[in-house]
Order: structure tokens, then sequence, then C-alpha cells
């Protein structure tokens, strides 16, 4: 009864395959040819592709519902529907909160990267990085972003539908500044949550088993990321914790910039301080991965 | 150890008519307008994988199905252990109609397939057994009596609490077959038994599934495309090739209605070049004095007549040629006009 | 009664079974034990929050929601350990072609198939979710009532009966759908509709689901049905549509599994 830890689904290149026909026509046919072909992967295939893609998306926001429901619900016990707010928030602002999360997280998940580097480890596919001038997590590093620049294109639509329809609940842009920190934001939480994930997948060069203490940490990540619900409704010391987390910038952080929930001249420092947490923990998954190389390659790899 | 008797009808264990299972191939179209008209109407292709076939199977025989691959061995058996239905004619085995499956047809069948695994992957193999015990109500007694025996006859009993996983392959296929046996099926369908096994393995099968059959007369029947084990095990073979049976009856009647050819075997007085054999058949082989041929059953007598007329010949042989050379022609034949590749995909 | 006794007996080997294989694995078990308990923690800890904001939450009192929350938790453990894993790997047997050996046992294909792998790691899940709708009894001052108790242990199983209906029916579709979403994952989206209250599906767009996903496909009643039982006035209609629904879907999920052992048998070869 958790939430799976995998994201949102084809969180993956598009890469389809040409399985190129025979154009069976007179040579000088052969350019039409080409775009005839272009032209039915773009339809036939891409369109079933979509479909699917869409069914995904909408069974991914069927949550949304019950939750917006839920807190309709509590809003309207409390007496606050109309006005007034819980923990700061709005009800209007509570919503908008839960949708900007999804966002947050579209940036700062990252599904499989910890796994993947364990088992990479585990099966020994590391004896290229001993050997070759390349860093695995340079590499890693880029091949995320890619993936995250053809993932965020390809949900950009449905998301931009959701907004649209869910328009009431949001007060209007941010001014420029604001929006301009919270872009920010959102680039540090990818990096945030790379090196976190990553530095979680180097721990597979100590132990044999990593996934189910992935799960574990997974599972506490949608809490104290603020993922479930924003942290300024638990009592104070604890919302004080959590605020010092870097959790927080995988889910919390961007979407409370957004609402403007920060002080706009408290902004500079607190985007200074996630920079900070993000080069704290590429230090430390780099230095993991050194130990664990050395260690891995005194083993005979 | 008393063998399994026949219940009330002694008649056949295993009878079919005209058995067909008929496939339908959706074909993919070719470029943009076939994409669309694809999603109006699909155009198919029947694939004939078992083609009317009729025999039958007395108790205690040891049947072999041989065929190359896709002729349609696996998908009969599936029929017979009534996995699948078929598209047309009939089949009564161990005296029940298998595509209905009643309990009581389920409680006397076994099938074992080559290079699948039934039995729990982490635990070991006696527990798998156990398991067995539970789901078919067996009696302890006849449970652990029947289990001795199998585990003595195949020689594992020192494996039985090993994990499956970190048996041999040739140690797994043991274990399956006496899951199979455990309950004391009449009738034991195997497909492709010894597939991927070594050869000690392999041999070690054959022998003790000869044994248990003499012991307990359990019909088996058992496809394969290795000669071995259809040599070592049947007496009886039947040859299906594209969904048909084409044979049916003792194994050496195969080269006798199949082999159109002898080997002859030369070893000549001097070095000879094998080119001017070649008008008497295929030169099989040739390596100095020694030359082999192919020569066609009709033309043999004047060959050898030839061979010996303008030739030195220190010894001469003729021989059928080897089972598997038959069978592999056989197998060879060329397809059927509308028959033209064996992937089936689900329909 | 010869046959009900076998089908126990089987289950009971299943369960053994499960249980060693589960063991074998040891660590790895007693962090899925944790992360299930980790999970309760969170979800005890949201309601709490919640409940330090308002008094009431549609129309459910505090005590009374953590009744509710203590129904959900324990249902979810009820199919999560018995038939989750199960379903979810129905597919691959399909895919691999090892349906067949179900399919030679002489036994029901649906019994063997659902029930031959026990997860022991969300057990405990039904008795922590027990505890807690226990305390929430407690706390409400509820005066021991059997036959209430009883009438709540009927629904309770009308909702996991409902519950298993609905996963055998995802779990056959995987049959005939070409692409293989996770079935964990639609499970996981299907239980947000056991998961709160049926009155949050208040207002103009909310009413009208709430009325689906209630009694054309019965998922909001799940929870919903037993809990009120317990520690609200129930309506006896509800009750007595509980029951119907939930054999009624017995029968058409039975049905539809058979239809598509039927179907892959006709296309396997």
């Amino acid at each position: 009864m958790k939430p799976t830890l995998s994201s949102l689904p084809f969180e993956q290149a598009d890469c389809s395959d040409d399985s190129g026909s025979v154009w069976p026509r007179a040579s000088f046919l052969l350019e039409a040819g080409k775009y005839g072909r272009i032209l039915r992967i773009a339809l036939v295939e891409r369109l079933a592709y979509r479909l699917d893609f869409i069914l995904s998306t909408l069974l991914r926001f069927l949550p949304m519902l019950t939750t917006i429901l839920l807190w309709l619900a509590v809003y309207a016990g409390a007496g606050r529907l109309s006005e007034g707010e819980l923990g700061g928030f709005s009800l209007n602002e509570m919503i908008s909160y839960l949708l900007l999360v999804h966002i947050s997280r579209m940036f700062s998940s990252m599904p499989g990267l910890a796994q993947g580097i364990a088992r990479d480890i585990r099966d020994g596919n590391l004896k290229k990085y001993l050997l070759q001038p390349i860093s695995l997590l340079p590499y890693l590093l880029a091949y995320r972003a890619a993936h995250k620049v053809a993932y965020i294109t390809m949900t950009a639509v449905p998301y931009a539908v959701l907004f649209f329809l869910c328009r009431d609940f949001f007060a209007g842009w941010p001014s420029a500044p604001v929006l301009l920190a919270y872009a920010v934001s959102l680039v540090l939480g990818f990096l945030v949550g790379f090196f976190f994930e990553a530095a979680l997948g180097m721990l597979g060069f100590w132990f044999l088993e990593v996934s189910s203490f992935l799960y574990v940490v997974g599972t506490l990540n949608f809490f104290l990321s603020g993922h479930m619900f924003p942290f300024d409704l638990l009592p104070a010391t604890f919302a004080h914790i959590l605020k010092n987390l870097p959790f927080q910038y995988l889910a919390y952080f961007p979407a409370a910039i957004f609402l403007n929930k920060v002080p706009q001249d408290m902004l500079f420092s607190a985007l200074a301080t996630e920079a900070a947490w993000a080069i704290a923990l590429a230090l430390l998954a780099g230095w993991l991965y050194r130990c664990g190389l050395r260690r891995y390659s005194a083993y005979g790899g | 150890m008393t063998t399994v008797t026949t219940p009330l009808d002694a008649g056949p264990i295993i009878e079919t008519h005209g058995l067909t299972k008929i496939y339908r191939v959706y074909q993919k179209q070719e470029g943009l307008l076939g994409a669309i008209r694809g999603l109006f109407r699909r155009r198919y292709r029947e694939v004939r994988a078992v083609d009317g076939i009729s025999f039958r199977i007395e108790p205690g025989e040891i049947v072999g199905f041989l065929g190359p691959n896709g002729a349609g061995k696996t998908t009969t058996l599936k029929m017979l252990s009534g996995l699948i239905y078929p598209t047309s004619g009939t089949a009564r085995v161990l005296g029940f109609v298998p595509w209905e499956r009643a309990n009581a047809f389920r409680r006397q069948l076994a099938l074992v397939m080559g290079q699948k695994n039934q039995l729990w992957w982490d635990l070991p193999a006696a527990d798998s057994f156990a398991l067995h015990r539970a789901i078919y109500s067996l009696p302890l007694d006849q449970f652990e009596q029947t289990l001795d025996e199998l585990t003595e006859l195949f020689g594992v009993a020192h494996l039985l609490r090993q994990p499956v996983r970190e048996l041999s392959l040739g140690e797994r296929m043991k274990m399956e077959l006496i899951a199979a046996l455990l309950h004391q099926p009449r009738l034991l369908l195997l497909d492709e038994p010894t597939i991927g096994l070594d050869v000690v393995a392999q041999v070690s099968i054959r022998r003790c599934l000869r044994e248990y059959n003499r012991r307990r007369g359990v019909t088996i029947l058992l496809t394969s495309h290795y000669m071995k084990d259809v040599e070592a095990l049947c007496e009886r073979v039947m040859v299906i090739r594209h969904g048909q049976l084409i044979y049916d009856g003792p194994l050496a009647g195969i080269i006798e209605q199949f082999s159109q050819s002898k080997l002859v075997k030369l070893q000549l007085a001097e070095e000879a070049d094998p080119v001017p054999f070649r008008r008497y058949g295929e030169v099989v082989h040739a390596d100095g004095p020694l030359i082999e041929l192919r020569v066609e059953r009709q033309r043999l007598p004047e060959v050898l007549a030839a061979i010996l007329d303008h030739h030195r010949v220190l010894d001469l042989n003729v021989q059928d040629p080897p089972l598997e050379q038959v069978i592999a022609r056989v197998f060879e034949e060329p397809l059927a006009a509308h028959e033209t590749d064996s992937q089936l995909t689900p329909v | 009664m010869r046959a009900l006794l076998h089908y126990a007996r089987v289950w009971l080997a299943f369960a053994r079974f499960g249980l060693m294989r589960e063991l074998s694995f040891r660590g790895n078990f007693l962090i899925k034990v944790s992360v299930e308990i980790l999970w309760l923690a969170i979800l005890l800890i949201f309601y709490d929050m919640v409940f330090t904001h308002t008094r009431v939450v549609a129309e459910w009192s505090r005590d009374e929601y953590l009744f509710f929350v203590g129904c959900y938790y324990a249902l979810g453990g009820v199919i999560e350990t018995f038939f989750l894993i199960n379903c979810s790997e129905f597919s691959e047997l399909v895919r691999t072609g090892d349906l067949d050996f179900y399919l030679l046992l002489p036994a029901n294909e649906q019994f063997l198939i659902t029930t031959r792998d026990l997860d022991w790691a969300t057990l405990p899940n039904i008795f922590l979710g027990a505890g807690v709708s226990i305390v929430a009894l407690v706390r409400l001052g509820w005066p021991v009532e059997l036959g209430r108790l009883l009438l709540f242990l009927i629904l309770f199983g009308c909702g996991v009966a409902l519950a298993y209906s609905f996963l055998v029916i995802l779990t056959a579709a995987s049959v005939w759908l070409v692409r293989n979403q996770s079935l964990y994952e639609v499970w996981w989206l299907f239980t947000t509709f056991m998961r709160y209250p049926r009155e949050i599906f208040t207002g103009r767009w909310a009413y009208p689901i709430g009325w689906f996903f209630s009694f054309v496909v019965p998922v909001i009643i799940v929870t919903n049905v037993p809990a009120r039982m317990m520690v609200k006035a129930l309506e006896p209609e509800l009750a007595v549509y509980t029951v119907l629904a939930s054999v009624v879907l017995v029968a058409i999920s039975g049905k539809i599994f058979r239809l598509s052992l039927q179907h892959y048998r006709s296309a396997s070869s």
C-alpha cells in the first residue's frame, strides 16, 4: 500500500526503431518514399505509443482527484473552506501545492538510478571505468539530464492540460524574480536528487543487497520531501527540522517558492543553501565512488 | 512392485482421429496505406500446426514422436494433455476427452517439458514434492514409498534437500521427472526431455525411464529431435512433418521407407581422384584411398559392378545411412506452397 | 466438504513453503516488514497532523477516522499477503508459458494461481491494522456488541471478496493486453478509492463519481461499509447491497478468469 518508487512511466528517451520497409517504386520516388516512411512512423506508431502514454498519464492523475477531495473535506471540517488557512496554507494554496509538488518531482525523481548503479557494481560492469578515462558520475549525470529534457518535453502537454483545468486553485503567476528563483530551484532540485540517489547507489560497493534499503529510503522520502503534505502543517519543531534537511528540495522547496511562501529577501540565501547542499551531495557521491572503486579493484574486479 | 493395471476399459490409452490445430497468423501490412487498412480489416494466414493426425497407443508402450522444429509435436502433446483445444478431430486419452480437463483425468497424467521448470526455484526439491503430495492428495505412506523408489532409481536421494537452483541441469531434470511420477500417472508425456543436457545425464535418464516403464507399465510418449533418445527408448516411432503423420511403426522401418540410398565405403588400392566417382553417386567423403559414396538403391548393383570393373578395390562396405541422416533428409523436404514460415504468434 | 478440506490442506502447504522461502532470505524479510511498519507510521502521522487542525473530516470524527484507517490497513494487508504477488506474477506465467503447469494440476486453477504464494512480510499489516482499529474503538468507548462485531466481520469479508474480485479481473486482463503495465501500479491506483470515507465525494462533480464507484464499480464500499457498520450508523440497504455485490462480483471475476484461461489456451502453441 505504499507509493511505488517508479516515477511516471515513459521516463525514457524516445527512441523508436525505424524498421524501414522498402518502397517498391522507381528510384526517383525514393525521396518521397523516405518521407512516406517518416509519415508512417509518425502517424501509426507514435499514435499507438501516445494513446498508451495518455492512458498511463491519466491513470497517474487519478489519485490527485481523491487527494483534492480529501483536503476539501479537511478544510470544510475545520470551517476554513472559503477562507482561512491551515499551517499558513489556504485551501487553494494547499491544492496548488499538491499539484506543484508533481512538477518538483518531475525534476528531482531519479527512477532506477541507485538500483542501476548498485546492479552495475554487483554485476562487475564497472571494470571499464577502471580502465577508461571516463568517470561514472559525469556520464550518468549527462545521461539523466538528457532523459529529463526529453521526458519533461513529453509530459509538458498533459500537465499543461491538468493545470489549466485546475487554474482556479492558483492565485495567478508569481512575480518575475520569484519565477526565476523557482526555475533555479527546480534545476538545483534535479542536482540534489541526482547526487543523493547516486550516493545511495554507491552503497552497492559495501552491501550486496541494496534494493530493500532503497525501498525504505523511498518510503521515507515520500514523507520527508514534503510530497505528502507541506511541512508547515506539522508542529513547529518538526517543521523546522524538515526545512533544514536536503529532502525538502525534492518536492517542498520549489513549490513553496512558487506560492510565495519564501520571503523575497530570503530567496537568494535559500537558493544558495540549496546549491550548497547540491555541491555537498556531489562531493559525497564522488568520494564514495572513489573509495568504493579502490575497494572494488582491490578485490580484482 | 506391482504393475499398473488398466481398469475397466482395457482399450488403447490414447486414441485420436483427425486431430487438427489451425492457427491464424495476422499479417502486418506494408506501408502507410497498409497500416491504416490494417486498423479496419486484418489479413491473416492459416498455419496448420497439426493436420489430421490419427493414431492409437496401447498401455505400456513407449512411443517416440519424431519431427523437425515446428512440425507439430509439442502442439500434439499439448492437445493430448488438454492444454490446447483442437480445431477439429477427436481424441480420447485415458478414457477422457483431454481438453475437458476433468480432475480425474489430470490425476492420471503427467507432462514434463524439457528446459521448463515447475519445481519451486528457491526451495529443496523435497519441498516441491511435499507440495505435490498435498495437491494430488496422496496418502503419506504411498507417497513416501513412491518417493523412495524414484529417488533410488534416479540416484538423486542425496540431493533432495538442496535448493533446486543449485542443482545441475541433469539433476534438475531428474527431479522434474520424479515430481511427474509421484502421483503414479498411467501416462507420461515428455516434450524434449533430454534437450540441453550433457551426454551422461541423457544416458542416465533414458535408462531410468526404460526401467520405470518396465517396472510400472506406465505408457510413455516422448517427443524429441535427438535420434539417440528414440533409439534408446522407443520400439515404435511416429514421424511428423508439417503437422502430418508420415510414418507410424517400428524404428527399423524408417530406413526402409525413407531411405533411397545406401552408403558405399571403398578402400582402394591406391590414392584416387574422387572426381570420376561422381557419376556413381554423391561423394560424401574422400580421403586418399578411402572414398565414401552415397548411391541410389536402385542403381546399387550396376554401380558396384562398375566400380569393381574399373578400379582396384581392397575393401568394400555397403551400409544403410545413419538413421539421423535419413531423418534429417526427410525433415528437409521443401514446404508446401502455402506455408512459408513456421513462426506462430498468439492470435 | 472433502474438497474444502483438500483445498485447505493445499493452502496450508503453500503457506508453509512460502514462509520457508521467505525466511531463507532473512535480512530482506526484516527490511520488508520495517518498510510496512514505516508506512503505517507515516499514515498515522498524517492522520494525526490532519486532526490537530480539524475535529472532523468528511463527517468522520477523529477516532472514527482512526478506525477507518486501521480497517483500510488491515484489508490492504489481507489482499497484499494472500493475493497480490500471485496476481502480479500471472502475466509472467502467461508470457513464459509456465501457466501450463498450473493447468495440468488436478485442482481449481484460479485457486492455485491466486493463492500459491504468501507474502509473509505484509502479514503483520493485518494485525497492525486490527490493533489500530481496536485502539480507536477503545477511545470511542465502544460497547462490546457481539452482533455488531459479527456483522462487521461479515462485511469486512465482503470487502475482501470485492477487492479480490477486482484484482482477479485486472489479472485476467493481462492475458489480452499487449502492453503490460505493472499490476502493482494499477492496483495502487485502485486502492486510492478505497482509502477515504465516501463522504469526501461531495460537490457537483464529485458526487456522481462517488456514486459510480460505490454502486457501479463498487470499490469505495470495500472499506467504507464495514467501517461504517462498526462506528457509525449503517443503512441496512447498503449492507445488503455490499453482500450481493460481493457475491455477484466473485462470480463475474471467476467467469472472466476462466475466459482468460481459455483465450490463453486457444492462442498458445
